[in-house]
């Protein structure tokens, strides 16, 4: 089906599936058919930050102090976000956006990418900061054997559905010969590829990032690179709302809340998420293997960071339906907690725009007698 | 009344959420946000009934609560994950 920008089928977007069903028109928001992304929009939109409000002037110091192997892992960790919010900052808009029925679910796709995109703008600001020209440090990003393996395997299921999707907008259902090569386009096949592609975001959002701030937070424990832990806790709290939402997605799913067909694909392909999400967890103790492969840093090594992410991996999966497969049950980095706790991101309201500080402050009820003191 | 399944029955504590009352007798309970957004302290309620004090934004299953985020309105069973 051809991708409109404006549907104009006066249809009704209550009952509309969450995807490929007709395309969103009007961006209405006063009812809703998933309220729930909604009220995603309007406490992402509440976390807005610069990372420029961030001082991270003192890290440059700091940097210079840090062993060689300390080096190595701080600054790869930044290259490996910076690849994954590469990825995210395009990717859900792509893959996502052109088949989306709803319109509070586009927008908050779209609010969910925006965010990305101000994790990628704070990472040149880290890295500005501690070196005059960075370009060594991203151009790595693309020659990286480490962080090129993890990046297939994260991008391989959005080109998927992105590409099968242009298949079917501009010719339809059908086997398709493009290049030599047969496509088989089914609506069937499209939904499993959105299936798959959603559980691999959602690994992503669940896992992924939680090596990289780990380490961060250790740092910050020795009162080190604290401008930096500073900017890794708000895109902490973003990307647990991130996950949020695509448990969200995955569970109305699978508990056929939505569109029935995708509760049957996801009975259907509960062996091959299950596979995405475990793979995630074997690339991710594979990368605490490079990060320390020069040697560790003060209270973090290979085996407790191994630890974390599975510990970490069995809450995601049971939110997810997917069982709990590690034998972890107590968290080996308690003080992680601290790090993640939103109380502790920010606490000065004129510096930051939480939500109880912008919301409902103008009172716009007058009384007769407020003008009680007044003479003329 | 809160009574933990596999761990000891505790008092509610007025103006505390059902987290701080439990974190208050030294019982280990994960969380992350203590906003109710992130789902880390999802908790399966067996009886009883709670009200919330902002919505609860994560994911949970029809028998699952947010203590984080919440306050017992009678005696509650959980059982913690």
């Amino acid at each position: 089906m051809k991708y409109t920008t404006f549907n104009q089928v006066n249809n009704n977007a209550l009952i509309e599936p969450m995807f490929f069903g007709n395309p969103v028109n009007v961006a209405r928001y006063d009812q809703q058919k998933h309220q729930i992304f909604e009220k995603l929009i309007e406490k992402q939109i509440s976390f807005f930050w610069r990372p420029e409000e961030v001082d991270v002037s003192k890290d440059r110091v700091d940097f210079q102090k840090l062993s060689d192997s300390e080096k190595h892992i701080f600054i790869s960790n930044l290259k490996y976000q910076t690849l994954l919010d590469s990825i995210q900052g395009r990717s859900p808009n792509i893959a996502f956006l052109p088949i989306i029925s709803l319109p509070e679910l586009e927008t908050w796709v779209e609010t969910w990418s925006f965010f990305e995109t101000i994790h990628s703008r704070s990472y040149t600001h880290i890295l500005r900061n501690l070196f005059g020209d960075p370009s060594s440090i991203f151009n790595d990003i693309v020659d990286n054997q480490e962080i090129k393996k993890r990046a297939s395997d994260i991008s391989q299921y959005y080109d998927d559905l992105i590409f099968a999707v242009q298949l079917w907008q501009t010719l339809g259902e059908g086997q398709h010969t493009v290049n030599g090569k047969v496509h088989n386009i089914t609506m069937r096949e499209l939904k499993k590829k959105l299936f798959l592609c959603m559980n691999s975001v959602n690994a992503l959002e669940a896992i992924r990032f939680y090596v990289s701030f780990a380490c961060t937070f250790a740092f910050a424990e020795r009162e080190l690179m604290e401008g930096n832990s500073k900017i890794i806790r708000l895109i902490a709290r973003d990307e647990n709302l991130h996950l949020t939402s695509t448990q969200h997605i995955i569970n109305l799913w699978a508990k056929g809340k939505d569109d029935p067909e995708m509760a049957e694909i996801a009975e259907e392909c509960k062996e091959q998420a299950t596979e995405i999400f475990l793979n995630a967890v074997r690339q991710e103790k594979e990368w605490a293997t490079y990060l320390f492969q020069q040697g560790s840093m003060i209270g973090l090594n290979k085996e407790i960071l191994c630890q974390y992410v599975e510990f970490i991996a069995n809450h995601r999966m049971s939110a997810i339906g997917l069982g709990q497969p590690f034998d972890v049950k107590s968290n080996p980095l308690p003080w992680m907690n601290n790090y993640l706790n939103s109380d502790n991101v920010q606490v000065a309201p004129q510096e930051s725009e939480i939500s109880s500080y912008l919301v409902g402050q103008i009172d716009s009820e007058v009384n007769a007698d407020d003008f009680g003191d007044f003479d003329l | 009344m809160i009574h933990i399944q596999q761990h000891k029955t505790v008092p509610h504590l007025p103006q505390r959420t059902l987290l701080e009352s439990i974190e208050d007798q030294k019982i280990v309970v994960q969380f992350h946000c203590r906003e109710g957004f992130c789902g880390a302290c999802r908790t399966k309620l067996r009886s009883g009934e709670v009200e919330y004090t902002s919505f609860p934004l994560a994911y949970i299953d029809d028998d699952e609560i947010l203590p984080c985020c919440c306050y017992p309105l009678s005696d509650i069973e959980i059982e913690l994950a």
